[in-house]
């Protein structure tokens, strides 16, 4: 807890107005969009300046107070969820764009700046902001860059750390540091592609410099209707064995394509397996692409291929996609929503052995997922009501992580660790990687005080020794050799 | 740096030889070249490194070995006998190689399938995947594919201890545990050796073409440039060449045929038709030749300066009487060479720095002449983080064995 005097230094750090204390204020932040785990924190800040975050930072450092930065709680890991009794830095009313230099390709911007505004700046003037996670009209770029999220652009576009070119990091001691420029390769470790992803855990982001691309020419959108996921996927495979990189390619199966009828009526047709691709560039050289998809489509047994005709047909297309989460909340009362990585082509195995695993647990899970690079969003669906069901969910929800690794993917392609997989990480990697990133961990925060105890299996000090490496056991087993 | 007191050459040298065999290492001087055949041999060097004090050096095939601030090893650690491509699952379009195989080698390989790794790298055939990753080098192709932060998935590395680390992993998404292989990409080998590298893979690129248009002096490109990047043309790569009273906007388009002989045509309508000329793939080498002289620097600016910046170097190089070439991507990466009176190569430093300050920009020296070396800062950064880049420098390498003082601020 914190103690009187505590409390009094941050009231002087961020005024009156930039402090909760109050349970019912502080229950508003005491979890992200991971709503299983809950944890009051001491105090909630609302930092209006760099200058107030370090103040804050500086205080925390002094009494080792654990703090945990927080954009817009959309996380589904648990990366903002409070530490007991600690501070939760709120980045809410840091929501600033600072600087716009088209000629450079660039924007600066506060981390509280919620990732549509980005592109929202820059349309009128033919820019866009490409990571594009479903939550991109409410969550922020300072949780983006925390947990380096993707969208399903992402399969030509690349994830946020392709579009960081350089950050202003409050680091855990309240110290001031600038990492990466608008120029490219200044000399010096890459520390803005190390902070990308760290999940919050080497110190806060002030201010982030984002590249922005150029509208393309033309975008084309398609539908494509299959008897089953595995023709979808084979026609994804066939489309990048083609050689086109397509930018965006989504599949979705039955049980989902129904919960987005019923919430958005997105006209999809009723199938095993919907494809969805998106490609965009030069009108030609689209359109020419565009009839070659069409045809890789029909070769696989697509019974219907459409290509949305306005852009307003394509919004209603990608509204399905994006409501896909949600919408299972129409068939099913409760669910989770899960996220892996396996290489593309291991795909319509893994699905078989969710298939068998779900209909040995008695529980239906419906499949979404970036069939494109192979990343799957699996939501098992349950009713909390039914004695035993949540605990068979959530079995069965890591099951399909372990599946995941066995077949040389990873525990989270986007979603990050967080809470949620900190045991998971270790089953993922060997004691010797995660002592390695633990290096990394302490030389940004040797008192562990930012966002402790997350993304790695266990809080560890930093002066604890590890031992030699032993090899992993699955490479022991010779299932995996790297992973 | 010299043997531990406690240790001959001849002992040191004995010790190795027990571990990689006694045909893979060898004194030179006074070090001694190490050949291990793989990463747990890797790690049993080191770990001797590091008990003993010894400093290590990895070497690929010392293509770039003058690069950075001079070090001088106990071991030359030679990653020649690693050059495996591990795999290569093409249909996932990854590939995980070793460390010391030549980037030309690994390229070959999986051009049997119609991949690579988006890179041009200078000198391929000699250049090892491992020292192209850890200078980070990178070239023309940089414009549409991004550097080796964009393309490399997942890493096997060693630290000073011996600990053997994996980071990333082989799908091409993952957002697991830290990026250290961000880390790992240009640290110039002062953190840990590189064992093997996981890519993500391209189509290579099939239907190419390249043209050139000619100017007196590059500032004439500056509007064309600007307005080129901004349609949505399959350009592949964009520089600029510049050399005494001359210089060339290259810029070559990949992509489908029917759409590449119209975006040859908007860029002939740009530049007029008259004067754009098809040219010869060989012009995507003009970077490497620059490295014939000897003072060659790395300079980034912003892309909107590219033309501004080489036009400035032409002139004062013209006022003051000195030789210099520069070949600048796009991307704002220019390589700047000093072709005479290279004697006087601090004023171009100089000039060169001041000038790209103004933008928030850098200017690194890759090579120079013996003479210049110790009044020369290299690097000539100081970056706010450096305080921090020492501290991850000391918790990954607390005896300070790889490379030590090669980086930036001594590291
Ligand atoms: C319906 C729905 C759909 C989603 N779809 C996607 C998707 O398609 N792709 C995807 O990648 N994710 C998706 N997400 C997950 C989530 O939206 C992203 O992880 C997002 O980046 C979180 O942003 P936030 O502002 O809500 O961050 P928060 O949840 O508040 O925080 C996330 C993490 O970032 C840290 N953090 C926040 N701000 C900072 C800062 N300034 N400096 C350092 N650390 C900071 C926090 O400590 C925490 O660890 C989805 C979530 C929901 C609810």
């Amino acid at each position: 807890m914190l103690s009187s005097g505590q409390i009094a230094e941050l009231r002087a750090a961020v005024g009156a107005d930039g402090l909760l204390t109050e349970r019912a204020q502080l229950q508003t932040y005491e979890c992200d969009g991971l709503t299983n785990f809950r944890v009051l924190p001491g105090a909630v800040v609302l930092p209006r300046s760099t200058e107030e975050v370090q103040a804050v930072v500086r205080i925390c450092a002094r009494h080792k107070i654990p703090f945990v930065s927080r954009g817009a709680g959309t996380g589904l890991s648990g990366g903002a969820l409070p530490a007991a009794g600690g501070v939760v830095i709120s980045l809410a009313r840091m929501s600033r764009i600072l600087q716009v230099d088209l000629a450079n390709g660039y924007v600066v911007v506060e981390p509280g700046v919620i990732n549509t505004q980005v592109t929202e700046r820059v349309r009128a003037e033919g820019y866009f902001y490409a990571p594009d996670p479903s939550s991109q009209s409410v969550c922020t770029i300072g949780g983006n860059v925390a947990e380096n999220s993707g969208g399903a652009h992402c399969l030509k576009y690349g994830f946020t750390v392709t579009h960081v070119l350089a950050l202003e990091v409050v680091l855990p001691s309240g110290e001031l540091v600038h990492f990466g420029s608008p120029t490219l390769d200044g000399p010096g470790y890459d520390l803005a592609g190390v902070f990308v992803g760290s999940e919050g855990t080497l110190g806060i982001a002030t201010k982030v410099t984002l590249r922005i691309v150029r509208r393309p020419e033309m975008v084309q959108t398609l539908l494509a209707a299959f008897d089953s996921i595995t023709a979808a996927g084979q026609t994804v495979s066939d489309i990048i064995a083609a050689g086109m990189l397509p930018s965006a390619m989504e599949i979705m199966d039955r049980l989902a394509i129904q919960a987005a009828e019923a919430a958005v009526h997105a006209h999809y047709p009723q199938c095993g397996g919907l494809l969805l691709v998106e490609l965009d560039g030069p009108c030609t050289e689209t359109e020419a692409l565009m009839r070659e998809v069409q045809a890789l489509c029909r070769g696989n047994g697509a019974w219907e291929v459409r290509v949305a005709q306005s852009e307003q047909e394509r919004a209603v297309v990608w509204k399905g996609r994006k409501a896909a989460f949600a919408a299972v909340g129409r068939i099913s009362p409760n669910y989770i929503v899960q996220d892996g990585v396996v290489p593309r082509t291991a795909l319509p195995h893994l699905l078989s052995e969710i298939d068998t695993l779900a209909a040995a647990a008695g529980l239906r899970v419906a499949n979404v997922f970036h069939a494109g690079d192979g990343n799957l969003h699996p939501l098992v669906l349950y009713d909390r009501t039914v004695p035993g069901q949540e605990e068979a969910a959530l079995d069965l929800s890591y099951r399909i992580l372990h599946l995941c690794i066995e077949n040389g993917g990873s525990i989270t392609g986007e979603h990050g660790v967080g809470k949620e997989k900190q045991q998971a990480l270790g089953a993922m990697f060997a004691e010797p990687d995660l002592a390695t990133m633990q290096l990394v961990r302490c030389a940004f925060d040797p008192d562990g005080i930012a966002n402790p105890d997350k993304v790695f299996p266990r809080p560890r000090l930093c002066a604890e020794k590890t031992g030699p490496y032993v090899p992993h056991p699955l490479e022991t087993a010779g299932v995996a050799e790297f992973f | 740096m010299a043997m531990a007191a406690s240790e001959t050459l001849a002992q040191c040298l004995a010790r190795v030889a027990s571990i990689v065999g006694e045909e893979h290492a060898s004194a030179a001087g006074e070090a001694i070249c190490v050949a291990p055949a793989n990463k747990e041999q890797i790690a049993e060097v080191l770990r001797l490194a590091d008990v003993g004090g010894l400093c290590v050096a990895p070497v690929g095939s010392g293509s770039k070995w003058g690069w950075g601030n001079p070090v001088r090893p106990a071991i030359r650690l030679g990653l020649g006998r690693m050059q495996a491509l591990r795999e290569h699952a093409w249909a996932d379009m990854t590939c995980t190689v070793e460390a010391g195989c030549s980037w030309a080698a690994m390229q070959n390989e999986l051009q049997r399938h119609g991949q690579m790794v988006a890179l041009d790298a200078l000198w391929p055939e000699r250049a090892t995947v491992g020292g192209v990753v850890a200078t980070n080098d990178s070239g023309a192709l940089r414009l549409r594919y991004g550097g080796l932060r964009d393309l490399i998935i997942g890493m096997t590395l060693v630290l000073a201890d011996g600990t053997i680390a994996r980071t990333g992993g082989k799908v091409v998404k993952n957002v697991a545990g830290y990026d250290l292989q961000k880390l790992m990409t240009g640290s110039f080998g002062t953190l840990g050796v590189i064992a093997e590298v996981n890519f993500r893979l391209h189509p290579v690129e099939k239907d190419r073409l390249s043209c050139t248009v000619a100017a007196p002096e590059p500032a004439a490109f500056a509007a064309p440039l600007q307005k080129l990047l901004r349609w949505d043309l399959s350009l592949s790569s964009v520089q600029v060449r510049t050399g005494k009273e001359q210089c060339a906007l290259d810029i070559a388009l990949a992509g489908r045929p029917e759409c590449l002989a119209e975006h040859q045509q908007r860029v002939k309508d740009l530049l007029g038709e008259a004067a754009v000329t098809e040219a010869d793939e060989a012009v995507w080498q003009a970077r490497q030749r620059l490295f014939e002289s000897t003072l060659v620097l790395k300079v980034s600016v912003l892309p909107a300066e590219v033309c501004a910046v080489s036009s400035d170097l032409q002139q004062w190089s013209a006022a003051n009487g000195m030789e210099v070439a520069s070949v600048a991507q796009a991307t704002g990466l220019m390589t700047v060479a000093l072709q005479s009176a290279v004697d006087r190569g601090a004023e171009l430093v100089e000039f060169l720095r001041r000038r790209v300050a103004a933008c928030g920009g850098s200017a690194v020296v890759l090579r120079l002449p013996d003479a210049l070396r110790s009044p020369t800062d290299i690097w000539g950064a100081d970056p706010d983080s450096l305080p921090l880049m020492r501290e991850i420098k000391r918790r990954f390498d607390p005896h300070r064995i790889l490379n030590p003082g090669r980086f930036v601020g001594d590291i």
